[in-house]
């Protein structure tokens, strides 16, 4: 019902932070929008004995540098939902943020959280892999880089390490002539996704598809690219014939958990029909034809 | 520990546990209970309260994550005595049987409606959709937010569309906002 | 009853009055039973069950009491009276079969998930949530029974002494068997329906202590005052000791019937001496709390070649979980409704409900009047099917009528204005929209439904109000009614301005008070308005009664010519007036009383007698209705979006327009949740759904705007001919969403939930997906 005691700090750097996160005698977890730590708290599934506070860090903002965006781990999904730059340089990014939670959840929630935590079924984890680029993590010894692919490691497991914390995400914007798609099936408005498609498709000047992207959220322990998918893409083009082809393939390629509400074979279904209506509206939108 | 808030406009100066949490410490430390406990895990919205006029979910956050921080529960809407329009728009419309969400309710809409989240009758629904109410149905809480919309629209309650309005609704695809499961498809 | 005549144009009845109570809780304003602390009080929390089916071999409390600020401990031992037998809530007669046992803290066998084991009470929630953490319980586990099909096989585990079988109905009317042979169409249906939880917004809860001559006073969030008797059994205290208020509810929906908080509270309150107050979390309360009865029916049906029924042949099987609780009442009821709102010459109705290891069901919204619509409508939908009748003309065919009875012999006595509702409905329908893409269809569904209002009169309902002017004018009600949020005060407060005149608000209402209100019975049934609505009513006649008769000495004219307004009595037609303060000052010196007790009392009836072929009244009367729906399927992912939805009901005379239309919008809503995505889910009677997250009642988008066709038939039981419209709407949903996906992609469901999984699934196998 509540959450059971712990201490609070809330560092002013980044180092002291890292200080205490790494303390070895007891359970230190960190702590920004708190949108997923604090429920879990209350529901018993989490019990740190000190809880660091992120909020003093200067890890918020992004930037445009050299081919790409640079997200601060504080940016809140509300700015990737609002901010009218950031739709414009990663749109796929500010079109899956209006489906993490409800409204008070994305006031409050963080990309770095989001990342962190690594709920397979979370959204911007797909983004994230669909842009590709890398993820910078801190630590005692200092920054290092990790690529996007390599981040997400099982069920709420990523490379961050004891005593490191995910600073900053940095992606690769994709090349002109490229559209964004996303599509999310959930049980109600604010839900969790059962499976959510992220694409990126590029065209040429004749309007086929060139390149394309595609990574699931909920079909697997962590989000997934399906390059196998991304190829028939490149090779079959993205008309209304090919779609349901891919929405075929990715019903078979995935192999996702099921539970006693949601079967495995649903997951599966819903995953290939968000992969195919995402890619489709990617391509459309690459092709100027999406309003 | 100590937590020093502006709470409801007024300065106050808490001592509760640091596991707290936000909602705990307005209703057993400040004796404020218009912030209802729903479910403790962040999905209902009765508990929504302002943190410097930003809505969150109290039960979500914890007590010392706002200290120095402006709190308003539904009791701070109210200017020199008299209710918030919004309110009074719920009372005509209908919109209160039990009364357990609608503080939360109000909150909600109040941010909705000040962002620009509120234009359609299906925009509302978005805006509210974290906002559970199991008496009304929710048809008579959106003829209020609209109502209340329109009218202090008239009045130029708030000017055009806030930050990132226009993207949106290219966020939502097709000007219209997504129906569950509806990403930006067909 | 008074022989004045009330104006015939009403006044205040049938306007949109801002309810009193809405002004303070759309400020947040209202005091709900968590909100509310005394000095020095405790706080107390339950340890539950983590089986569903054990043997508690011990029970270590020892290092719980030892926890910093943990004032006592209680198990089964130290509750005075553990075990009680329960009457059905409200009552004051012995109801024989409708009495339940009930255990307050389970002593040697636990029989569901979350079933209370221990009660700790402590200084802060912080030390009972620690206290409970350190309760050891020893369980040995026992074979669990999760399925309604086996409770009854002789080597079911057997959940108590008298077997599994908790209770049964079973009636034959006419010749069912010649009936079916003489059918030009049989058809055949087995449905389905799940498990659900209230989900009211307000978890349960409340707070007790002892007050003045020791009276254990419980401040609870209860849609029943009476059960201060059960409470006092429990701590072995006098009738009159107990006393339980119920505060305004944040939602009741049948969840806050049975006992919750209350006896708990009782305990502690009692031994301490001290104010104690117990919250339940949501997770606890969906884990544990009383559900909706998952029911599978088995429908045989027979009718001629125009589409007039011959026959049905039913058998209902209801899972009550491992408490009785009301759970034959709830049977009652399906076997009352289970041919629906239809002339049907010939049936027979075996209904039966047993015991499992889920957790204990009980009352929910509709009562078992719920899930047999999905039984009949279905029927009568596939009747339409085989003889290719448009299905809303198949029911005109059948409607019931006033005068007719019921298989059970239940007359109806007042108007069935179905083909009025149904006309009015049909009206309201906008064309069916376009799909909203290539791989979406739509299709537009209807549904009928009967639902009784008032209790079953075996029960011999009866409430009482009291009120009273103020010397000033002002006017009192005191009525021991619990207000859920339907509107059950304000509308007593308008029945009492009708008919004395006194301005709204100048009215005060105590409302659910056991020891000092009179009792007017649960907040239940859809009974409050008929019940407490006609005694106020009675209350207020008599009061106008009183005072038009020293009114009229005073002003020298019948009393028949005088109109009872806001500031006091006029003669009709002229200007001589009496202000209410001078009036009231007259009556005193004349030593005519200006406040009034009153008790309505419902239609008696004979209860059932088991041994022979028993017909007669059950209820005292049934509000119609008759919705349509529009939904689209998702072809490829199964989800469907209720685009529109139009619900008709006579209610013979709509007292608030506005809160009957929140009453029809908030049932179609729920009954939209039960239709497509809310479930309790088992694993081997282990509950699953143990988060707000995990049990999906609809959020604002998934319900369409919804629109209410309110006909007003002038025919009810109700104060001013009202009929009762808390419940009756909430069940045909989902029929009319069944038939609505059936338009819509040709597929029959007739098991709910029906979610995109089971959806999708079906157009699969029907050939039409992917």
């Amino acid at each position: 019902m509540y959450p059971r005691p712990f201490e609070y700090v809330r560092p002013h750097t980044t180092a002291d932070a890292l200080e205490a996160i790494g303390a070895v005698d007891r359970e230190a977890r960190p702590i920004a929008g708190g949108q997923s730590l604090v429920p879990m708290m209350s529901l018993g599934l989490a019990t740190p004995d000190l809880l660091v506070d992120l909020a003093e860090l200067p890890l918020a903002g992004f930037e445009r540098a050299n081919g790409t965006v640079k997200l601060g781990a504080l940016t809140r999904h509300r700015e990737l939902e609002r901010s009218a730059e950031l739709a414009e340089l990663l749109p796929l990014a500010s079109a899956a943020a209006r489906y993490i939670g409800n409204p008070r959840v994305r006031n409050r929630g963080t990309l770095g959280g989001s990342l962190s935590h690594a709920d397979p079924a979370s959204e911007l984890g797909a983004v994230a892999l669909t842009y590709g680029g890398f993820a910078v993590i801190e630590g005692a010894e200092g920054e290092r880089s990790v690529a996007i692919r390599d981040f997400f490691q099982g069920f709420f497991a990523t490379a961050v390490g004891p005593g490191e914390l995910l600073t900053r995400i940095e992606l690769e914007l994709p090349p002109p002539g490229t559209g964004h798609g996303f599509y999310e099936v959930a049980n109600r408005a604010d839900d969790f996704a059962t499976a959510a498609a992220t694409a990126l498709v590029t065209v040429d000047d004749s309007g086929a598809c060139t390149e394309a992207r595609l990574a699931l959220a909920g079909v697997g322990d962590r989000p997934l690219r399906l390059e196998r998918v991304e190829e028939m893409c490149r090779a079959d083009g993205l008309e209304q014939d090919a779609l349901e082809r891919i929405g075929e393939a990715v019903i078979e390629t995935v192999e996702p958990e099921g539970d006693p509400f949601t079967s495995a074979d649903y997951r599966a279904r819903a995953a290939g029909a968000c992969a195919a209506r995402a890619l489709g509206s990617a391509w459309r939108r690459a092709r100027g034809e999406h309003r | 520990m100590i937590v020093e808030l502006t709470l409801n406009g007024s300065p106050a100066r808490l001592e509760v546990p640091a596991h707290w949490t936000l909602l705990r410490m307005l209703r057993d430390a400040a004796g404020r209970t218009d912030a209802k406990h729903g479910c403790g895990e962040g999905v209902c919205g009765a508990c929504a309260v302002l943190v410097d006029d930003v809505a969150v979910n109290s039960c979500s956050l914890l007590a010392p994550q706002v200290d120095g921080a402006s709190v308003e529960t539904v009791a701070g809407l109210a200017r020199e005595g008299e209710m918030h329009p919004l309110q009074e728009a719920m009372l005509g419309s209908g919109g209160v049987q039990c009364g357990f969400c609608t503080p939360g309710m109000v909150i909600s809409a109040v941010e909705a409606i000040r962002l620009g989240a509120a234009g359609s009758d299906e925009e509302i629904r978005h805006s509210l959709a974290g906002n559970l109410c199991r008496c009304t149905g929710y048809g008579k809480i959106v003829a209020a937010v609209a109502a209340h919309r329109d009218g202090s629209a008239a009045a130029g309650g708030f000017a055009g569309a806030a930050p990132g309005g226009a993207d949106r609704t290219e966020a939502g695809g097709e000007g219209a906002a997504p129906a569950p499961g509806v990403g930006i498809g067909p | 009853m008074s022989k004045v005549a009330v104006d015939q144009a009403h006044r205040v009845v049938g306007s949109e009055l801002v309810r009193h109570d809405a002004v303070e809780k759309v400020q947040g304003k209202t005091v709900f039973a968590a909100d509310f602390s005394l000095p020095r009080m405790l706080h107390a929390m339950l340890k539950r069950s983590e089986y569903a089916h054990a043997r508690l071999v011990a029970v270590d409390v020892s290092a719980a009491e030892a926890v910093d600020g943990v004032v006592a401990v209680y198990t089964a031992a130290d509750v005075p009276n553990n075990t009680v037998w329960v009457d059905v809530p409200g009552q004051t007669l012995e109801v024989g079969a409708l009495k339940a046992r009930s255990n307050v803290l389970a002593d040697e066998l636990v029989r569901y998930h979350g079933e209370p084991i221990a009660l700790v009470a402590a200084e802060t929630e912080d030390a009972a949530l620690a206290a409970l953490d350190a309760i050891v319980v020893d369980y040995e586990p026992l074979p669990v029974l999760d399925d309604p099909e086996r409770a009854l096989d002789p080597d079911a585990p057997q959940l108590h002494e008298a077997g599994n079988l908790l209770a049964h109905w079973e009636l034959e009317e006419g010749d069912v068997e010649a009936a079916f042979a003489g059918a030009d169409v049989v058809v055949e249906g087995e449905y389905q329906t799940q498990f659900i939880d209230h989900a009211y917004l307000e978890p349960e809860a409340g707070v007790a202590w002892r007050d003045t001559d020791g009276v254990i006073t419980i401040r609870a969030a209860t849609q029943v005052v009476e059960h201060f008797r059960d409470v006092a059994r429990i701590l072995e205290l006098p009738d009159n000791k107990v006393r339980v208020i119920a505060p305004y509810i944040g939602g009741g929906f049948g969840g806050k019937e049975d006992m919750t908080v209350e006896p708990y509270l009782g305990i502690v309150a009692a031994s301490t001496g001290r104010p104690v107050r117990m919250v339940w979390s949501r997770q606890e309360s969906l884990i544990a709390r009383q559900n909706r009865h998952a029911v599978r029916m088995r429908y045989r049906t027979a009718a001629d070649a125009d589409g007039r029924l011959l026959a049905h042949d039913i058998d209902i099987l209801s899972d009550g979980g491992a408490y009785a609780l009301l759970s034959a009442l709830v049977l009652l009821y399906s076997t009352t409704c289970a041919v629906g709102p239809y002339r049907c010459p010939n049936a027979r109705i075996r209904c039966r409900t047993v015991y499992t290891n889920h957790t204990p069901c009980s009352a929910m919204r509709g009562f078992g009047g719920m899930q047999v619509t999905l039984g009949y409508e279905g029927q009568m939908d596939r009747l339409a099917g085989e003889l290719g009748l448009d299905p809303l003309e198949l029911r005109r065919r059948n409607f019931l009528e006033k005068g007719d009875v019921l298989p059970i012999g239940q007359p109806l006595e007042t108007a069935v204005a179905l083909p009025a509702i149904a006309d009015a409905v049909l009206e309201r329908l906008e064309p069916l929209p376009e799909p909203g893409g290539p791989r979406r269809a739509v299709g537009r569904g209807f549904a009928c439904n009967l639902q009784p209002y008032g209790r079953c009169v075996w029960l011999n309902d009866w409430a009482s109000a009291w009120l009273g002017f103020e010397l000033d004018g002002t006017l009192t009600i005191r009525i021991a009614v619990p207000d859920i949020g339907g509107g059950q005060a304000s509308s007593l407060v308008q029945i009492a301005s009708e008919v004395l005149g006194v301005a709204p608000e100048r009215i005060t209402i105590h409302i659910g008070d056991s020891a000092l209100n009179p009792l007017t019975g649960t907040t239940t049934a859809t009974r409050q308005l008929y019940m407490s609505g006609n005694a106020v009513l009675e209350a207020a006649r008599e009061l106008r009664e009183a005072l038009a008769g020293v009114a009229a000495g005073l002003l020298e004219v019948e009393a028949e010519e005088l109109e009872f307004r806001v500031d006091g009595v006029r003669v009709r037609g002229g200007d001589r007036e009496l202000d209410f303060r001078t009036l009231l000052a007259a009556c005193a010196s004349v030593n005519v009383a200006w406040h009034v007790l009153a008790t309505y009392r419902a239609p008696k009836g004979i209860p059932w007698q088991a041994e022979e072929s028993w017909r007669g009244r059950v209820f005292p009367d049934f509000t119609y209705g008759c919705h349509a729906v529009d939904v689209e399927v998702d072809l490829d992912t199964g989800q469907v979006r209720v685009l529109g939805y139009v619900a008709g009901h006579d209610v013979g005379q709509a007292i608030n327009p506005q809160s009957v239309e929140g009453q029809i919008e908030g049932a179609v809503a729920m009954g939209l949740g039960y239709a497509l995505s809310e479930r309790v889910v088992f694993e081997e009677a282990q509950n699953l759904t143990a988060t707000f997250a995990q049990y999906l009642i609809p959020t604002a988008v998934e319900v369409p705007a919804i629109e209410s066709v309110v006909v007003e038939s002038g025919e009810g039981m109700g104060p001013f001919n009202a009929r009762g419209i808390g419940e009756p709407p909430i069940g045909p949903p989902a029929p009319a969403v069944a038939a609505a996906i059936r338009a819509a992609v040709g597929i029959e469901l007739t098991e709910l939930p029906f979610t995109p999984e089971r959806v999708s699934a079906a157009i699969r196998a029907a050939g039409g997906g992917r």
